[in-house]
């Protein structure tokens, strides 16, 4: 399996609240794949987990970035701009 | 103990309609049983502790189609958050270390409080969590949680506060709420005013009320009424103008174009008493040119209604945070570097703010007031004067938010052109009392005795001073309390938008004679109910 990295950015006012927190869990959980997400050069969570991803309390305007274990290299771009589209709140 | 008939319960009230039902007291439930190690094998603790989530997520599940629209996505992100798997793996882990499946879910919801905590956008959620953390652990323990409210009668619904579970819970026979505790900004008192529920918060006394008491919820007037009938129901004041103009102006506070273009078109405002203008800059990620700025400060200063436009510096801090100027995490974000001590770090920021506003007032013609937020000390107010007059011809003066600058207020003489209380967080700071805190409602009321003098101190501070004070915090949004600011000797009050004519006809329906009456009598108040019933007392009497 191959890793594939992408950058989002938080720009939802609230931050990665809970709604965004379960919205990209539920995307997660669904493509039963191993996705990461953190701050780049931070400790990374799993994003099959709203609270972890909560706990990073991240603010608007952070840029993170995600990595996604596949080898579907398409998929993985595909997650990245669904859980791009939750951060815009 | 048994309360005589009449007897006045005080609280906070919630909304402008008052009820008459039966106490329904919610008892505080069974309490639950403590965490202790498991003599069971974890494989059994675990089943357990599934089967407890599975309970409750169904719960959840029909609670949230009782109560239908918005409030099932609320039970649905709950769900989310009850079945996480990350919690359910740490819970898993405590359980497999010995402890028991309630303790093993207890703890690990507390590892998550903790790590959510801190963080005013996940109070609620830290709430939530722990809520259902006891509804896990009620239902291992086989202790029932539901409210089993009754379908039909008018029953008053008294508890110490309610979750959101609780209220979606409340059938149509409940037609009224009282609180022991939670403030005006709790849960309780929130979907009460959307579901138009009379409710009173904050009602200590209601502790030695009994169920199937007779009281009259009474929002209007903050209280309670035991045997009380509607007829005794507070009145919400009509004011009959009998001046053309408010005694003292009414501005009007904005933060967007489309907020000036409100105020002109839908109000009598003079001029803005507060323009906020840090969210002009909250969404930009890089810093905006001083060109940049000029030119929506003139679109919004052109858009402003007639009269002068007070502006505050950027009101940013790490609760509230600027993107591109960085702001590390800090424990206390209300007591950190926010206002203008960010020109620690982003003097060049505050300075371009001010060099864009001097553009954009030549430009439009407007009389422009600048002032800077989160002013401690004389010297503060002094560096900020001499930086805003370095720049630009505009009136300088500070916000009134700590408790330390409300007490030197004259000694601004010959520094400022003029000051503008803040109140919530002249409250905040005055009462140590955290704006965010529910626990802490009733010490944000804006009728606290300690409050009001000081706001009598610093109307007399600028008076021997020689510079005008306004108001500009949510308190002069009260129609009552406007006309107490004014008495005090406040020179000018500015409000939202929504509330500029209804504070102008309060302002309208006496003259500052009265004002002063009505003051006087309000500073002899040794509490705030008694605060806000001498100013009602002396208007009704208008």
């Amino acid at each position: 399996m191959s890793v594939f990295t992408h950058e989002v950015e938080v720009l939802d006012p609230i931050g990665l609240h809970a709604r965004p927190a379960s919205q990209i869990t539920k995307l997660v959980k669904e493509s039963e794949l191993n996705v990461e997400i953190g701050r780049p050069g931070e400790e990374f969570v799993k994003a099959k987990s709203a609270l972890m991803l909560m706990s990073l309390k991240i603010k608007t305007g952070e840029k993170l970035t995600l990595t996604v274990e596949t080898d579907d290299e398409a998929k993985a771009a595909d997650i990245a701009s669904q859980i791009q589209e939750f951060l815009k709140g | 103990m048994s309360l005589a008939a009449g007897a006045v319960l005080s609280g906070l009230g919630v909304g402008l309609n008052s009820a008459v039902g039966e106490v329904f007291f919610v008892k505080p439930q069974a309490p639950l049983p403590e965490w202790t190690k498991s003599s069971k094998s974890a494989a059994e603790e675990i089943a357990a502790l599934k089967t407890a989530i599975a309970n409750v997520a169904a719960s959840l599940a029909a609670l949230g189609e009782r109560a239908g629209g918005t409030s099932a996505e609320i039970f649905e992100a709950l769900t989310f958050l009850l079945e996480d798997e990350e919690l359910f793996e740490l819970a898993e882990s405590h359980i497999e270390d010995g402890w028991s499946a309630p303790a093993a879910y207890g703890k690990a919801v507390d590892t998550f409080a903790e790590l959510l905590g801190g963080d005013a956008d996940f109070d609620e959620r830290v709430k939530d969590l722990q809520d259902l953390s006891k509804r896990v652990q009620a239902d291992i323990a086989g202790i029932e949680m539901a409210l089993a409210l009754p379908e039909i009668g008018r029953i008053v619904l008294v508890g110490e506060d309610f979750s959101p579970a609780d209220t979606a819970q409340f059938t149509k026979a409940v037609v009224g709420v009282i609180t022991l505790k939670g403030g005006p900004t709790s849960h309780t008192a929130i979907i009460c005013r959307s579901r138009s529920i009379p409710a009173v918060v904050s009602c200590g006394a209601a502790a030695s009320l009994n169920n199937g008491d007779t009281v009259l919820v009474d929002p209007v007037g903050d209280r309670v009424l035991f045997g009380g009938d509607e007829s005794l129901a507070t009145k919400a004041i009509t004011y009959i103008a009998v001046n053309d103009e408010p005694i003292i102006p009414v501005r009007a506070n904005i933060g967007t174009l489309a907020d000036a273009e409100n105020a002109s078109a839908k109000t009598e405002a003079v001029g803005v008493g507060l323009f906020r203008t840090e969210l002009l800059y909250l969404n930009s990620k890089v810093v905006p040119t001083v060109d940049e700025q000029a030119a929506e400060y003139a679109s919004i200063l052109a858009a402003a209604p007639q009269g002068p436009i007070v502006v505050r510096t950027i009101d940013a801090g790490s609760d509230k945070p600027v993107p591109f100027l960085h702001m590390p995490h800090e424990e206390n974000p209300a007591l950190g570097v926010r206002g203008f001590r960010l020109i620690q770090d982003h003097r060049d920021f505050i300075e371009d703010q001010l060099k864009s506003l001097e553009i954009a007032r030549v430009k439009t013609g407007r009389e422009v007031w600048v002032m800077a937020p989160m002013i401690a000390t004389v010297q503060e107010a002094k560096q900020f004067a001499d930086l805003a007059r370095s720049l630009g011809g505009y009136k300088v003066g500070i916000m009134v938010e700590t408790p330390s600058i409300a007490a030197l207020i004259d000694q601004l003489a010959g520094i400022v052109d003029f000051v503008s209380v803040g109140t919530n967080d002249l409250s905040q700071y005055l009462f140590a009392a955290d704006r965010m805190n529910a626990n802490l409602g009733a010490l944000a009321n804006h009728w606290q005795p300690g409050l009001i003098r000081t706001l009598a101190r610093i109307a007399d501070g600028a008076a021997k001073g020689g510079f005008s004070a306004g108001v500009c915090g949510e308190s002069a949004s009260d129609p009552a309390f406007a006309v107490v600011l004014a008495g005090l000797g406040i020179n000018s009050v500015s409000v939202s938008v929504s509330q500029v004519g209804a504070v102008r006809e309060a302002l309208s329906a006496l003259d500052i004679g009265k004002a002063k009456e009505v003051a006087n009598k309000v500073l002899l108040a040794i509490s705030p109910e008694e605060a806000k019933a001498a100013a009602l007392d002396a208007l009704a009497a208008l």
